[in-house]
């Protein structure tokens, strides 16, 4: 079968008018400009909200007296694809175990969740944030003591009341 | 010939001598039957209550540890009253057994752990509290966490059947009961305890030195020869992040069973030790050293040995060189024109043997290849602390060669006069700077190779760690040496070393390294110059 083109006969220049190719798009800019439905965000003057599973920058849970839920069981840099957390174990001075070092490099981590997942003691976890812009690329390693820091709310990555989905 | 009797087990027939318990006869078929009290090395109480097997005609599930085979038994180690039973056995070990598996040391090698993942409920229905003892210190390197005991008493039995020195037993009755030390007298003073901690099978006794170090999944596993006395028990390097983090005892019932001493057990940091040799050294005639490559430093080697033809060459080895490694010295003496071969080790004031196994003892000799340097006619020199005895080396005007001895009692002298002084070694000391060339070389964790043990027995050791920078095995730059020297062909393996080794002395002659395999070999005229 022959292929058949189409071809689409052009208005001369000389005698057409773009007058009103402007005014139907100036009509559009005009009907937007009116519309109440805005959807560009002012950031960072406004903040976006969240997905509730949203996987961010990590939170090391505490216990109410300071220390850190943590029990150095080796879990997380195990199951850690991008195996970019360091763990050192050791004791406290009560005989716990507990981590001696621990590090998560920001920068390699893929934000998988894995770590909060597998944590059996609900230490560690991803959490509701994102900015985290530094000057400099070692900043990226946060420690045990940042980690702890960290103000933002963590994430549930499942309901409590039905761990499972059932 | 012991009578043989012939049975099926799950299916396969298997013929095992007569007085073969069913649990060792399911080994032959492959098929490991679970237990916690049972242990080949010790007597068997059947109180686990976990290798009950269902046999045909048996009205009740028969103790497999201790009931013996039977012509024509059959029996069914995967009948459902069998896995019934195990998974029955498993959930009352769980009533008090705490699940604090991310905190415990033995997680992840853990037989309660393996079991119950394998056969056991996935829910607990126990809603009673569970009781709880605390940690206790039974002295020694081992600590004793009492509520992570499933009552196997294979540490209790370990004391009074195979170390013969009651320390521990069970006190209490019933669901109270748990093990104690006398007194305060605890395992202190015992020099074989750190067997228990490898047989129990939960996390209850665990080592103090190894407490919260690795993960147990982190661990490579490698095959090895314990380099601490010249029994040479068959060990495994346990190794994460290229430093050997801890080190067990590995089946071979000729040598050392299932057991080793505390002794060989901790002495491994040496090994991890950092500051190591890592590219060759050349000292020129006017005091001033560069590090070089090793093609560099061999063809300085060669240089400044073809300026002394005839001199004598003086060899000092250690004890913890392999039989390639101290081989492929002597017989580059032998080319070099020969002289006197010496090396030192330092003594223990006695033998302590393991009374419950007496061929296996910590031995006097504390280099594991004492055995290889006087089959390769090197002799003993200097004191029982492993130190003097270098005088007529010291000041010797020809060529010195020390392989991995580290000469810590020398002075900055030694080798002063020497026409050549080359030093293989793994760290530098004072009286390596007067060495005209420093190589670095493997310790045996970072090589593969042999030791010839007390009886002459020979035993292969694989590499373990990566070596540090440029070090390289001894038997390779001396091989690379040797086949300048004598237009031959260097080795290119271990097991061609040892070949080359093989065929020059009468006594290794027909062992190769297939032979040996995992458990090593005696060669018959080491065997007849033991027995004379």
């Amino acid at each position: 079968m022959a292929i058949s083109v189409k071809v689409m006969e052009r208005p001369d220049p000389e005698s057409t008018s773009y007058l009103r190719a402007a005014l139907s798009g100036m009509a559009l800019t005009f009907k937007h400009l009116m519309n109440p439905i805005k959807v560009t965000q002012q950031y960072p003057e406004e903040q976006t909200e969240l997905h509730p599973r949203w996987r961010g920058t990590h939170v090391m849970e505490t216990h109410a007296d300071g220390r850190p839920k943590c029990v150095a069981c080796g879990l997380c840099p195990t199951v850690c694809p991008a195996n970019c957390i360091r763990l050192v174990g050791g004791e406290d001075d009560q005989g716990n175990r507990f981590p001696l070092v621990y590090e998560i490099d920001e920068f390699r981590c893929i934000f998988c969740g894995m770590c909060q997942e597998v944590c059996p003691v609900e230490a560690i976890h991803v959490g509701q944030h994102f900015e985290n812009a530094e000057y400099t690329r070692d900043r990226f390693v946060y420690d045990l003591d940042r980690l702890m820091e960290q103000d933002h709310p963590s994430t549930h990555l499942w309901d409590p009341s039905d761990p499972a989905s059932e | 010939m012991p009578e043989m009797v012939t049975l099926t087990i799950d299916g396969t027939e298997v013929k095992v001598p007569k007085g073969t318990t069913i649990l060792e006869a399911a080994k032959q078929v492959g098929k490991v039957i679970p237990h916690y009290c049972y242990h080949p090395g010790m007597s068997s109480p059947a109180m686990c209550r976990m290798c009950l097997v269902d046999v045909e005609g048996a009205p009740k599930p028969q103790a497999s540890c201790v009931t013996t085979v039977m012509e024509n038994q059959v029996v069914d180690t995967e009948s459902s009253a069998s896995v019934a039973n195990r998974r029955g056995v498993l959930e009352f070990y769980l009533v008090n057994h705490p699940l604090d598996c991310p905190i415990c040391d033995m997680s992840g090698e853990c037989d309660l752990q393996d079991f119950v993942h394998a056969e056991g409920r996935d829910h607990g229905r126990s809603v009673e509290p569970k009781r709880v003892f605390g940690r206790d210190d039974f002295g020694g390197d081992v600590l004793f966490y009492g509520d992570r005991c499933v009552m196997c008493t294979r540490c209790v039995r370990f004391m009074s059947e195979v170390e013969q020195d009651e320390r521990l037993t069970v006190v209490e009755r019933g669901n109270r009961s748990v093990i104690d030390t006398f007194f305060e007298k605890g395992l202190d003073g015992t020099e074989w305890h750190g067997n228990i901690v490898d047989i129990c099978p939960v996390g209850a006794l665990v080592s103090k030195e190894f407490l919260h170090k690795t993960r147990a999944w982190d661990l490579d596993h490698t095959p090895s020869i314990c380099a601490s006395c010249s029994q040479g028990c068959n060990i495994e390097l346990h190794t994460a992040e290229n430093l050997v983090q801890r080190v067990k005892p590995r089946e071979n019932l000729e040598v050392n069973a299932w057991w080793m001493c505390d002794y060989g057990r901790h002495d491994y940091e040496w090994i991890n030790h950092g500051q190591r040799i890592e590219a060759p050294l050349v000292r020129d005639a006017t005091g001033s050293s560069r590090t070089t490559g090793w093609k560099d430093a061999l063809t300085s080697l060669l240089e400044g040995a073809s300026g002394l033809n005839g001199t004598s060459v003086q060899i000092v080895v250690s004890a913890r060189g392999s039989n390639e490694d101290l081989a492929a010295l002597t017989k580059l003496q032998d080319v070099m024109g020969g002289g006197d071969k010496v090396f030192r080790v330092s003594q223990a004031d006695e033998e302590s043997a393991l009374p419950g196994f007496p061929t296996l003892a910590r031995r006097k000799d504390l280099g594991p290849n004492v055995g290889g340097a006087e089959l390769l006619g090197i002799s003993r020199v200097g004191e029982s602390d492993g130190t003097g005895g270098l005088e007529a080396v010291k000041d010797h005007d020809g060529i010195i060669i020390v392989l991995g001895d580290n000469l810590e009692d020398q002075d900055e002298t030694f080798g002063a006069n020497a026409g050549l002084y080359v030093y293989l070694g793994t760290h530098e000391c004072a009286a390596t700077k007067a060495a005209h060339l420093v190589l670095p070389v493997t310790t045996f964790a970072e090589q593969e190779g042999t030791f010839t043990n007390h009886e002459g027995r020979i035993q292969r050791f694989w590499p373990a760690l990566q070596p540090p920078g440029m070090a390289r095995p001894a038997w390779l730059i001396l091989g690379a040496v040797l086949a300048e020297l004598s237009e031959g062909v260097a080795p290119r393996s271990a097991a061609e070393a040892f070949m080359n080794l093989a065929e020059a002395v009468p006594a290794l002659r027909g062992l190769t390294y297939e032979g040996m395999g995992l458990s090593g070999s005696v060669s018959e005229t080491a065997q007849h110059a033991s027995l004379d």
